[in-house]
C-alpha cells in the first residue's frame, strides 16, 4: 500500500498530460477523468492515513535508496497536507465547460499533482521542481480567466516567481557544495557540522526569501493582492489555501531539520511581524472583498511565520493548528466572495438576499478572529501561550502585534458584515444585489460545515494534532525513517 | 450522572435559548420566553443558599483540550450576579412582551431576533459567571461581547454603527485580557485559579504591573472605565428599549464582575497596592481609584449634556460603574460593600428608568427632551416609576442608591480620602442636576398640544416597572436583605466583610438605619401634608394660566424651559471639557488609516521584484556582516 | 431608650425648630430692616404670614405634583430636624449620621423642584435649574468641610461631634481646632442660606423670583415654612460642627441666633452674582481654605 502513495502525485501528473488528448476524443469521458483521479487519490491518502499504524514511512522511488535516490517522505504531517492537495483539488475542481475546459482542467491536475508532491518530497532538489510546477500550473491558470488585469497580475507574478526560483536554486547550490547531498534527511544528519555556519544562513535566507514568494512572505507578496483579485475566486481559495501553505510547509521542514541558527528564526520573526503589520492594516482600507481577503491573508500567513519562529519546534502545533484553521476559513472566504465582487458598498441588502451565504461569512470572521469556542480561538490560544513563555523580547512584540492586529481585523471583518447587514438602499432593484448562490455557496457551507464540527470535536482534534505536531518535531524519527540502517536505530 | 443545580440552570438557559431561536416568530413567544425566565430565576433562587455564604456549587460540565481543563462552577459572587442578570432579563423580557412587542413589530423591527440575542446574552452571561478558571472566563467573556454585539446591532442604523464601535473597543480589550492570559500562563503553567493564586506570590514586580494593565484595562473596557468608555453611551442608548433597559442594568457590569475575580480575588488588593508608580506618590490602586473616580465625574456631566433621554441615562450608567469600582478598590468592609451593592442597586433603577423611558418612547414616539414635556398628566404612574428611579439614580433617601453610596463615601472618609471623597459627592451632584432635567423635562412643564390625548402606558410594560420601583424602595428600606449577599460575595473575593443590620450598617464610627430615616421621613412627609391640607381647597387652574409677564398662553405658544437646561454652569464648565477623548479616538483611526494607507500603496507599487532583490541583498549583507 | 420618650423627642425636636426657625426669620428681617433704617417687623409677623397664607380665600394649585412638591419640602426638612441633636435630645442622630443629614437637606429642594416643575412656567424651570446650579456650587466647599470635621472626629455620628467638642470647653471647639474649615464652612453656609448675594434663583428682575412665580396662598405659605426650617438647619448644623453645639438651651440659641446673623449682617450690602460667578467664587475661595484645612487635619 505504501507504494500507492507515489500514485498520488503519478496519476494526476500523467492525468495533466493526457487530458487534452482524452477531451478531444470523448468529452463525456474527458471530464470524469480528472475528478476520478483525484478522488482515487484522496482514497490512497485516506486509507493510509486510516490503516497506517501512524508512523512516518519513506518510499524510495525507482527503487534506489536515499540519498543516492529520490525518496517521500510520508508522514501524519506530509499525509494530512497531500489529502488537503487531493481534496481541495476536488473540491475547486473547474467544472465549468467551454472551449478552454481542456487547458483549465490538466493544468489544475498539474496543480494538484505538485501540490501532493511538495506535501511528501523528501529531497530538496525535487521540492524545487515540484514547486517550479506549482509556479507554471499557477500562471497558466490565472491567467486563463482572461481579463486584461488578470494578464498584467500573471506578469508580475511571473517575474516575481521567476527570481524567486533563482533564489531558491541559488540556495541549494549553496547547500549542495557544501555537503553534497540533497536528501532532507542526509541533511539533517550532516547539518549540525557543515551547515550551521554563515554559509548555512545564507543558503537558509535564499530559500526563504525564494519559496517565501508562495508563502506570501513580506516583503515578496506582493503579487498577492493582484492574483487573488482577479483570478476565479476557486483559485484564489486554492492558492491562499493550500499552496501558500505547502510554501511554509517546506520552509517550516528545512527550519525544523537542517537550520538551527537563531539569525534563521529571528529573520522569520521579523519578516513575520512586518507581514502582519502590512497585510492587516492593509485590509483595513481595503474596498473590495477580494483585495481584503487577500491582504488578510499575508496577515494571516505572517502570523505563521511568528509561530514557525518560536525556538525549536516549539510552535509546531501552534503553525500546524493556524495553518489548517487558515486554509479552511480562507477558502469559504473566498468562495464567498465569489458571489460578492465589487465595492464592498454595493453589498448592502445581500444579508436578506442570501441570509446563509451571510450566517456563513459571520461564522467564519468569528472563527478568523478567534472567537471561543471556535476553532480559530484554540489555534490562538496555543500560539500565544507558546509566544509569552518566551523571554526575548522580540517574541513578546511578536505577541503584542498579533493581538492589536487581530483588532484591526476584527474591525474591518466586522464593517462588512454590518454592510452585509445593513438594508438595501431603496433605489436599488432586487436583482441587482448580489447574491451568493450555486456552487460556491455549497462549497462554502461544506467549509462551514466542517468548521462546526471541528468546534464540536475540538477536544479529539486537539489531541490528534498534538500527536501530528509531535511526530512532526521530532527530527530523529525523520532520519531514522529514511535510513533504517542508521546504526543505533532498530526498525 | 445526576444533574447538580448549576447544570438545571445552564440547561434552563440554553432551552430557552433554543425556544427563542426556533419557535420565536410564534404568536406568544414572548410570554414563553419570560416565563423560561421565571425558571431560570427559581433555579437560580434554589440555590439561595450559596448567597448566604454557602460553599459552591459545581457543574457536572468540564473538558480539558489541549492540555487545558475548562471548568464551571457557582459561588456566592457567582450567585450574586446572577440574580441581578435573572432579575433584569425577567423582567425586561416581560416588559418587551405584548404591547411593545407589537408596536416594535409595527415599526419593521425584528422581535425573533430580539428574544434570541436576549436569551443569548443572558446564557453567555450565565456562562461567564459560573467560570471555575481563567480560560473559561476569558471564553464567557468573549461569548458575552458578542452576545451583547448582536443585541446592539439589532436595530440597524445608528444602532449598528454604535456597536461596531463597541466591537472594535470590546475587541481590543479581549486581546489585552488574552494577552494577559498568556502571561498568566507563561508564569503558572496553568490557566486553574489556585495554581494562578500560588504564581502571582512569585511573580515580579513589572510582571504585575503588566497584568494589572492588561486585565484591568480589558475589563474596564466592558465597564467604560476611562478612557475606554466612549462606545458605552451610544451603544447601550440606540438598543430597542427592554434591551438598553437589560444592558444598562447588568451588561457593563459583568466587567465588574471580572475584576472583582482577578484582580481582587486572584491578585489581592495587598498585591496591588505594592505597586509603586515610580516618582510619584501613588500606586497601581490609586490608581485605579482614580481612574474610577474620573469615571464618576466625566460622564456624569456628559450626561447633562445630552438631550435624548436614552442616551442621558446611558452615560450615567457609565458614571455609576465609577462608584462600584471604586467602592471595591477602598477594600475596607464598607467600600466593599457599597460598591457591591451599588451593583444590584444600579440595575434595579437603570432598569426602571430605561424602562419608564422607553414607555414614554412607546406613547410619544421620541425621547429628545426638547420635544417632550408636562407628561405627568397622561402617564402618573411611569412618572412615579421615572421619579423613583431618578432618586435612586441620584443616591437620596429613601431609595437603594443611597444606602449603597453612603457606604462608598463612609469608606472614604474612614480611609481618610478627601479628594477621592469630593470627587464622589461632586459626581452624585452632578447627576442631581441631570436627573433633574431628565424628569422636567418628560414630565414637568408645559404638556404639548400633540400629547393631550397620550394614555398611560399598557399593564404589560407597567407591571414590571412597577415591580422594580418597588424593590428600589424595599431594598432601600431593608438594604440588609441585598448586604447579606454582598457580605457572602465579601467574603468570597477575600474582602473583610461587613457588619450588616437589616436596616442598614452598624459602625462604631457612625451607623444607618434606614428603617428609620425613612420611617421619620414619611413621618415628615405625613406632618408636611396635614399642614398644607389643613388649608382650605384649592382650585386646579389650567397650565396655561399661567404668568407670562403680561401676556396671555394659548395652546399654539410652546411655554418650556428645555434646552441648555443648566446655561450658567455650561457657560463656566462647558470649555472644560471638548471632548478629548473623542480626539483621542478620531486620532487613532486616523494613524490607522494613515498606516493603511502606506501599507497599501506598498503592496499596488508594480516594481515588486525591486523588493525582493533589495530584500535580498540586505539580507546577504546581514549575514555577511 | 423607652419608645414613648424617643416619640416625644421626634415630635418636639421639629416643633422648636420650627418655633427657632419663625425667630430667626423675623431676626434676619429686623436685620434687613435696621440696615436699610426700617422699623421692621413686629414679633409674631412670620407667624401671622403663615397664617395669612395657608387661609386665604382663593387657594390656585397646578396638578397634584405641584402639592406633593410644597408636602415634599417640608416633610423633608422635619425629617431632618430630628437628625441634628438639641441640648437634652438627640432624636435618630444616631442612626443616620451626618451625611444622612446632608442627604435629607436635598430632599425639600427636589420637592420644591417638582412642584415648580409642575407649573410650567419657564421662570420657575430657570430657577431651579439656578438653584440646583448654586447647591452644586456651595455643596462642593461643603463636603469638604463635613470630611474635615468628621474625619477629625473620626466618626460621622453628630452626637459624638458634639461631645468631642464639649470635653474641653471652648479650646476643643471646632472654630478653634480647625479654623479654616470653620472660615469655610461659613461662607458655603451663606451661599446656601440663598440670600443675597447668592440669591442668583429668586433674581425678580430676571425670572419674576423664579421657584416662586406660580406659589400663592399655602403653597407660598409651605415655603414659608420650609424657610424657617432651612434657616434653623444651617444654623443649628454649623454649630454643632464648629461650635461645641449646646450645652444648655440658652448657650444653644445663642450661638445659632449669632451664626446665622453673620451672613444676614452681610446679606443686604451687595448686589447678586451672576451663576457662573458664583460658581467661579464657591470654587476657588472656600474650597481652596477647605482643602488646606483638610490638609491640615489628615
Amino acid at each position: 500500500m505504501n507504494g500507492a502513495l507515489a500514485l498520488t502525485i503519478a496519476l494526476p501528473l500523467l492525468g495533466a498530460f493526457l487530458l487534452p488528448v482524452l477531451m478531444r476524443v470523448s468529452v463525456a469521458f474527458g471530464v470524469w477523468i480528472g475528478p476520478a483521479i483525484l478522488a482515487y487519490g484522496c482514497w490512497i491518502l485516506g486509507d493510509l492515513w486510516l490503516t497506517g499504524s501512524m508512523q512516518p514511512f519513506s518510499v524510495a522511488l525507482g527503487g534506489f535508496a536515499p540519498p543516492l535516490g529520490i525518496n517521500l517522505y510520508a508522514d501524519t504531517l506530509a499525509l494530512l497536507f497531500a489529502l488537503a492537495a487531493q481534496l481541495l483539488g476536488l473540491i475547486f475542481w473547474p467544472f465549468k465547460l467551454d472551449q478552454d475546459s481542456a487547458r483549465r482542467q490538466a493544468l489544475m491536475l498539474l496543480l494538484v499533482a505538485a501540490s501532493t508532491g511538495l506535501a511528501l518530497s523528501g529531497d530538496l532538489f525535487n521540492l524545487y521542481v515540484f514547486y517550479e510546477l506549482t509556479a507554471v500550473a499557477t500562471f497558466g491558470l490565472v491567467a486563463a480567466s482572461g481579463t486584461s488585469a488578470a494578464y498584467a497580475a500573471t506578469i508580475r507574478y511571473l517575474i516575481l516567481s521567476g527570481i524567486g526560483s533563482v533564489l531558491t536554486l541559488f540556495g541549494i547550490a549553496l547547500i549542495y557544495g557544501q555537503t553534497g547531498t540533497l536528501n532532507l534527511a542526509h541533511l539533517a544528519q550532516l547539518a549540525p557540522e557543515q551547515l550551521s555556519n554563515e554559509l548555512g544562513l545564507a543558503a537558509f535566507l535564499s530559500l526563504l526569501i525564494g519559496i517565501g514568494v508562495k508563502a506570501e512572505l513580506f516583503p515578496v507578496n506582493t503579487w498577492v493582492p493582484e492574483v487573488y483579485a482577479t483570478a476565479s475566486s476557486r483559485l484564489s481559495a486554492f492558492l491562499a489555501g493550500l499552496v501558500s501553505k505547502l510554501a511554509l510547509l517546506i520552509i517550516l521542514r528545512l527550519l525544523l531539520l537542517v537550520f538551527h541558527q537563531p539569525e534563521a528564526a529571528q529573520v522569520i520573526l521579523i519578516l513575520g511581524i512586518l507581514g502582519v503589520v502590512s497585510g492587516e492594516l492593509a485590509a483595513w482600507r481595503a474596498k473590495e472583498m477580494r483585495r481584503m481577503l487577500a491582504f488578510s491573508s499575508i496577515g494571516q500567513l505572517g502570523v505563521l511565520f511568528i509561530a514557525m519562529a518560536l525556538p525549536d519546534g516549539q510552535g509546531m502545533l501552534a503553525v500546524l493548528a493556524l495553518a489548517l484553521h487558515h486554509l479552511v476559513i480562507k477558502s469559504g472566504l473566498f468562495m464567498l466572495a465569489d458571489g460578492w465582487g465589487g465595492a464592498l458598498q454595493r453589498l448592502r441588502g445581500s444579508a436578506a438576499a442570501s441570509p446563509l451565504a451571510a450566517g456563513l461569512f459571520v461564522l467564519f470572521s468569528l472563527s478568523l478572529v478567534g472567537m471561543p469556542p471556535l476553532p480559530g480561538f484554540w489555534a490562538k490560544f496555543t500560539l500565544i501561550t507558546e509566544l509569552a513563555g518566551q523571554t526575548e523580547p522580540l517574541y513578546l512584540m511578536g505577541l503584542t502585534v498579533f493581538l492589536l492586529a487581530t483588532v484591526v481585523e476584527a474591525a474591518y471583518l466586522f464593517r462588512v458584515a454590518a454592510i452585509i447587514y445593513q438594508s438595501a438602499p431603496q433605489e436599488r432593484r432586487p436583482d441587482e444585489i448580489p447574491k451568493a448562490g450555486g456552487l460556491s455557496l455549497a462549497t462554502a457551507g461544506l467549509f462551514g460545515a466542517g468548521l462546526i464540527a471541528t468546534t464540536l470535536l475540538i477536544a479529539p482534534v486537539g489531541d490528534r494534532l498534538q500527536t501530528i505536531a509531535a511526530q512532526a518535531q521530532d527530527v530523529d524519527l525523520y532520519i531514522n525513517t529514511v535510513f533504517p540502517a542508521t546504526p543505533g536505530a532498530s526498525q | 450522572m445526576t444533574l447538580t443545580l448549576l447544570d438545571e440552570l445552564l440547561l434552563f438557559s440554553g432551552a430557552t435559548l433554543l425556544v427563542a431561536l426556533f419557535i420565536g416568530r410564534g404568536l406568544a413567544a414572548g410570554w414563553m420566553v419570560t416565563i423560561l425566565y421565571g425558571g431560570q430565576l427559581l433555579t437560580l433562587l434554589k440555590m439561595a443558599a450559596l448567597g448566604y455564604g454557602g460553599g459552591i456549587i459545581a457543574s457536572s460540565l468540564s473538558f480539558t483540550v489541549m492540555g487545558q481543563n475548562l471548568s464551571w462552577r457557582f459561588d456566592a459572587l457567582s450567585w450574586f450576579f446572577a440574580l441581578i442578570t435573572l432579575g433584569s432579563a425577567l423582567l425586561s423580557s416581560w416588559f418587551a412582551c405584548g404591547a411593545w412587542e407589537r408596536s416594535y413589530a409595527k415599526q419593521g423591527g425584528n422581535i425573533w431576533l430580539f428574544h434570541l440575542a436576549m436569551a443569548l446574552n443572558v446564557l453567555s452571561m450565565l456562562i461567564l459567571l459560573a467560570s471555575g478558571d481563567l480560560l473559561s472566563l476569558f471564553i464567557g467573556w468573549e461569548l458575552v461581547s458578542w452576545a451583547g454585539f448582536l443585541l446592539m446591532a439589532l436595530a440597524g442604523g445608528v444602532a449598528t454603527q454604535a456597536a461596531m464601535r463597541y466591537i472594535t473597543y470590546a475587541m481590543a480589550g479581549g486581546m489585552a485580557i488574552f494577552g494577559g492570559l498568556a502571561l498568566v500562563y507563561s508564569s503558572s503553567g496553568s490557566l486553574q485559579l489556585d495554581a494562578v493564586l500560588i504564581a502571582v506570590e512569585s511573580m515580579s514586580t513589572t510582571k504585575l504591573w503588566l497584568l494589572v494593565i492588561l486585565f484591568g484595562g480589558g475589563f474596564g473596557v466592558k465597564m467604560g472605565l476611562l478612557p475606554f468608555h466612549l462606545w458605552q453611551a451610544p451603544a447601550y442608548a440606540e438598543t430597542p428599549g427592554p434591551g438598553s433597559a437589560f444592558l444598562g442594568a447588568i451588561s457593563s457590569r459583568m466587567g465588574l464582575f471580572a475584576i472583582l475575580l482577578v484582580l481582587v480575588k486572584l491578585f489581592g488588593i495587598v498585591n496591588i497596592d505594592s505597586l509603586k508608580i515610580p516618582f510619584t506618590l501613588i500606586d497601581a490602586r490609586d490608581l485605579l481609584a482614580w481612574i474610577a473616580v474620573f469615571t464618576i465625574i466625566f460622564p456624569t456631566f456628559t450626561a447633562m449634556k445630552q438631550n435624548d433621554a436614552r442616551h442621558l441615562l446611558a452615560w450615567h450608567g457609565i458614571g455609576q460603574g465609577g462608584y462600584m469600582l471604586l467602592g471595591v478598590v477602598v477594600a475596607d468592609a464598607m467600600g466593599g460593600a457599597g460598591g457591591l451593592l451599588h451593583v444590584f442597586n444600579h440595575a434595579t433603577y437603570q432598569a426602571a428608568l430605561f424602562m419608564a423611558v422607553t414607555a414614554v418612547i412607546h406613547r410619544t414616539g421620541t425621547a429628545d427632551l426638547n420635544k417632550l414635556g408636562g407628561l405627568v398628566v397622561r402617564m402618573p404612574l411611569s412618572f412615579m416609576v421615572l421619579l423613583i428611579g431618578i432618586i435612586g439614580l441620584a443616591g437620596l433617601p429613601p431609595m437603594n442608591g443611597f444606602v449603597s453610596k453612603w457606604l462608598v463615601y463612609r469608606s472614604l472618609l474612614n480611609e481618610g480620602m478627601p479628594l477621592l471623597f469630593l470627587a464622589a459627592v461632586i459626581g452624585t451632584l452632578g447627576t442631581i442636576l441631570s436627573v433633574y432635567k431628565l424628569i422636567h423635562n418628560i414630565f414637568l412643564g408645559q404638556l404639548r398640544v400633540e400629547h393631550e390625548q397620550v394614555k398611560e402606558a399598557p399593564w404589560s410594560m407597567m407591571a414590571p416597572m412597577l415591580i422594580l420601583a418597588a424593590i428600589i424602595f424595599i431594598t432601600g428600606l431593608f438594604p440588609g436583605i441585598p448586604l447579606a449577599w454582598v457580605a457572602s460575595v465579601q467574603e468570597v473575593v477575600g474582602l473583610p466583610a461587613t457588619d450588616y443590620t437589616l436596616g442598614g450598617v452598624e459602625s462604631v464610627s457612625g451607623s444607618l438605619d434606614m428603617i428609620w430615616v425613612i420611617g421619620v421621613l414619611f413621618a415628615g412627609f405625613g406632618i408636611g401634608a396635614v399642614i398644607f391640607y389643613s388649608a382650605g381647597r384649592s382650585k386646579r387652574v389650567h397650565q396655561l394660566d399661567n404668568y407670562a409677564g403680561g401676556h396671555f398662553l394659548s395652546a399654539d405658544v410652546r411655554y418650556q424651559y428645555s434646552d441648555n437646561f443648566y446655561a450658567g454652569l455650561m457657560h463656566l464648565v462647558g470649555g472644560w471639557y471638548r471632548g478629548s477623548f473623542l480626539w483621542l479616538e478620531k486620532s487613532v483611526i486616523s494613524l490607522i488609516d494613515f498606516l493603511s494607507l502606506v501599507m497599501q500603496g506598498l503592496y499596488r507599487r508594480a516594481n515588486a521584484e525591486f523588493y525582493l532583490l533589495s530584500t535580498a541583498l540586505f539580507v546577504m549583507a546581514w549575514v555577511v556582516i | 431608650m423607652a419608645p414613648l420618650e424617643l416619640l416625644l423627642e421626634l415630635t418636639l425636636m421639629p416643633l422648636v425648630a420650627f418655633l427657632v426657625g419663625m425667630m430667626m426669620v423675623l431676626m434676619m428681617r429686623r436685620i434687613a430692616a435696621r440696615i436699610q433704617r426700617r422699623v421692621g417687623p413686629p414679633l409674631f409677623q412670620p407667624l401671622y404670614d403663615i397664617v395669612k397664607l395657608h387661609s386665604k380665600q382663593t387657594q390656585v394649585s397646578h396638578g397634584l405634583i405641584h402639592d406633593i412638591g410644597i408636602v415634599m419640602a417640608m416633610g423633608g426638612y422635619i425629617a431632618a430636624e430630628t437628625l441634628l441633636p438639641v441640648p437634652g435630645m438627640n432624636g435618630i442622630a444616631e442612626k443616620g449620621g451626618i451625611i444622612t443629614l446632608l442627604y435629607l437637606m436635598m430632599i425639600p429642594s427636589l420637592g420644591l423642584a417638582l412642584g415648580v416643575g409642575q407649573c410650567a412656567n419657564p421662570n420657575g424651570s430657570i430657577g431651579i435649574a439656578r438653584a440646583l446650579t448654586a447647591m452644586l456650587a456651595y455643596d462642593i466647599p461643603l463636603v469638604i468641610v463635613i470630611f474635615g470635621v468628621a474625619y477629625a472626629a473620626g466618626t460621622t455620628n453628630l452626637v459624638d461631634i458634639i461631645a468631642q467638642q464639649q470635653a474641653g470647653g471652648f479650646a476643643t471647639w471646632g472654630a478653634v481646632q480647625m479654623p479654616l474649615l470653620a472660615v469655610a464652612g461659613l461662607i458655603a453656609m451663606h451661599a446656601s442660606l440663598g440670600k443675597q448675594p447668592f440669591e442668583i434663583y429668586i433674581a425678580p428682575a430676571e425670572i419674576a423670583t423664579g421657584p416662586m412665580v406660580e406659589m400663592s396662598g399655602k403653597h407660598l405659605g409651605g415655603l414659608f415654612v420650609m424657610q424657617c426650617f432651612q434657616l434653623y438647619t444651617i444654623s443649628v448644623l454649623y454649630v454643632s460642627l464648629f461650635l461645641g453645639g449646646g450645652s444648655t438651651w440658652f448657650d444653644f440659641l445663642l450661638k445659632s441666633f449669632l451664626v446665622l446673623a453673620i451672613p444676614a449682617s452681610i446679606a443686604y450690602l451687595f448686589p447678586r452674582y451672576r451663576t457662573e460667578d458664583l460658581l467661579r467664587l464657591m470654587w476657588k475661595w472656600p474650597v481652596m481654605l477647605g482643602l488646606i484645612g483638610v490638609a491640615f487635619v489628615l
